[in-house]
């Protein structure tokens, strides 16, 4: 807790010099936000289109973590499926490091760019699944190197090293050679997150990683994330757990109907919140002082 | 009965052996054509799936004896006809029997061990391809490293299955010559005339090896499974 709190009070002074509205789009220094959304949109289905995304914009600067938060259909999963194009996206653009991700520009227009310039840029960018997603025919370790051996082309020895630091930081060192059927939903997640550590990604993207967890093992995840943000790790955390996001998060997005409702500061976002429907949302959650 | 085992052990068991090497080379080629096929069936690719959907439709329609005799009697003798060189040198290989009899039944095989790795493809989730690209991984390297070797184990039993019709087709090579188990018994039949006994004595060999094969596909798939969940 002291050193996200510490780590606020910097992104603050950064973003000082600049009229308070400008100030979350205020990029600390020469360097591009590590993740820039711009006008983004989706839209579900032909006969009866959906827009999932409706002109959503975000900036994430390094260091920071964002938590999206919002009603379920919102579109948390889809925002965070399009920032590494798991999902296209229609109309925007968005940039991973000043990147265009999916997209090329050529003669004025955008067209899809190809898939290993998208695998370049993914290959920076770790996800988290609700459901951990890690791949049941490898040991823990299998799971660990298959990216930095196979993506990253990393030498063996270095890889073994890279997942072996990993499962230290989510501290599974004990399951090395055990098989994900044999771990806790909560170990699983942990080593989905030790997963993507080891391609020692610039921006982690978490989606409701605890959900599908039972209550209990919640906890021991949620200390790996919060230990990460301590870090200094780029994030945007979708999440239900409210508690959780004022606790690590740096900004709090409020995502209803496919578009970003607000995108404010933590401590602000939970001490007056912006919109009635905001309120009612997070009575729902009651966090302590929150809603009230 | 026993005697009658017993002297025409050695002719049954050589046969035995060729109606095995028989079926694991058609095997070898009907897993590798259903691989490469169920790849290009479930590809981007409009031709691919169209020629393989062909494929499937025909070769699974095809009666495998019609399609030995295609292969033996048919093609090497149609090549000659045509007198295109190139392509006669390149069928001249059919006229060796059991060439002939592993393409045949491979390529007839094929067309199920497509179907099946195939739907094995499909039952491996969506989310483990979508895990191994939010990795980087491109949809190929995804395809080898996680989905295929997932797939392998679900379609483990069913290929077994099918290894199994194989073989036991593979009597159907008699009628070219091939001396595998059922050829031997009727050149047993033919020099004895006992032709219930010669006939039953082969049928015997097939369901002993129909049995070893089905324990041995038990205990792979058994060997498999622990790790997976
Ligand atoms: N592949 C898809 N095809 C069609 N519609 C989709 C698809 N994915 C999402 N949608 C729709 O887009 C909308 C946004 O979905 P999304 O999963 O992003 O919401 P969410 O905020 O993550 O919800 P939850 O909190 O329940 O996870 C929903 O109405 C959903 O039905
Ligand atoms: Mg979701």
């Amino acid at each position: 807790m002291p050193f996200t709190y510490l780590r606020r009070e910097n992104a603050r002074a950064a973003g000082a010099a600049l009229p308070a509205g400008e100030r979350r789009h205020a990029s600390p220094g020469p360097e591009p936000p590590v993740l820039e959304l711009i006008g983004v949109g989706k839209t579900f289905g032909k006969t009866t289109p959906l827009a999932a995304l409706a002109d959503v914009s975000l900036r994430v600067s390094r260091g920071e973590s964002v938590a999206i938060v919002g009603p379920s259909g919102s579109g948390k999963t889809t925002l965070l499926r399009c920032i590494n194009f798991l999902v296209p996206y229609d109309t925007g653009r968005i940039l991973v490091n000043g990147r265009l991700i999916g997209y090329r520009e050529h003669r004025g227009r955008l067209v899809p760019d190809t898939e290993q310039r998208v695998n370049d840029i993914r290959k920076r960018i770790g996800m988290v699944f609700q459901r951990f997603n890690l791949f049941p025919h490898r040991t823990v370790l299998g799971n660990l190197l298959e990216g930095p051996l196979y993506v990253l082309k990393v030498p063996r020895p270095q890889a073994v090293e890279r997942a072996k630091a990993a499962l230290e930081r989510v501290g599974l060192t004990d399951k090395i050679d055990a098989y994900p059927a044999q771990l806790s939903g909560g170990q699983q997640q942990r080593v989905a997150i030790a997963r993507a550590l080891c391609m020692e990604p610039e921006l982690m993207l978490f989606d409701e990683v605890t959900s599908a967890l039972d209550p209990e093992l919640v906890g021991e995840v949620l200390a790996v994330i919060r230990r990460l943000a301590q870090q200094g790790m780029t994030m945007v955390i979708v999440t239900h757990e409210m508690a959780f996001a004022r606790d690590v998060a740096d900004r709090v997005v409020f995502m209803e109907a496919g578009r970003v409702v607000v995108d404010h500061r933590t401590a602000e976002f939970f001490a007056r919140p912006a919109t009635p429907r905001i309120e009612a949302f997070l009575s729902r959650f009651a966090v302590p002082g929150g809603a009230g | 009965m026993l005697q009658f085992a017993r002297d025409y052990l050695p002719l049954y068991f050589q046969g035995t052996l060729v109606a095995i090497g028989v079926t694991l080379l058609s095997m070898m080629l009907s897993v590798a054509i259903g691989l490469l096929a169920a790849l290009g069936r479930l590809s981007g690719s409009h031709a691919a799936r169209s020629i393989v959907s062909a494929y499937v439709a025909l070769f699974r329609g095809i009666p495998p004896l019609v399609l030995l005799y295609v292969v033996y009697f048919g093609l090497p003798s149609w090549a000659e006809q045509m007198g295109i060189q190139p392509l006669a040198a390149f069928l001249a290989p059919l006229n060796n029997r059991v060439f002939s009899a592993v393409v045949a039944f491979g390529v007839n095989s094929g067309a199920y061990s497509t179907e099946i790795i195939r739907s094995a493809i499909a039952a491996i989730p969506h989310e483990q391809m979508e895990a191994a690209q939010s990795l980087g991984m491109s949809y190929w390297l995804a395809m080898r490293r996680i989905i295929v070797p997932q797939a392998a184990r679900v379609a483990f039993p069913p290929l077994g299955n099918e290894f199994i019709a194989v073989l036991k087709g593979t009597s159907l090579a008699s009628v070219i010559g091939v001396t595998e188990l059922m050829r031997d018994a009727q050149l047993v039949a033919a020099a004895t005339f006992q032709n219930l006994m010669a006939y039953s004595l082969a049928g015997v060999y097939y369901v002993a090896l129909v049995i070893m094969l089905q324990s041995a596909v038990t205990w792979i798939e058994g060997r498999l499974s622990p790790a997976h969940k």
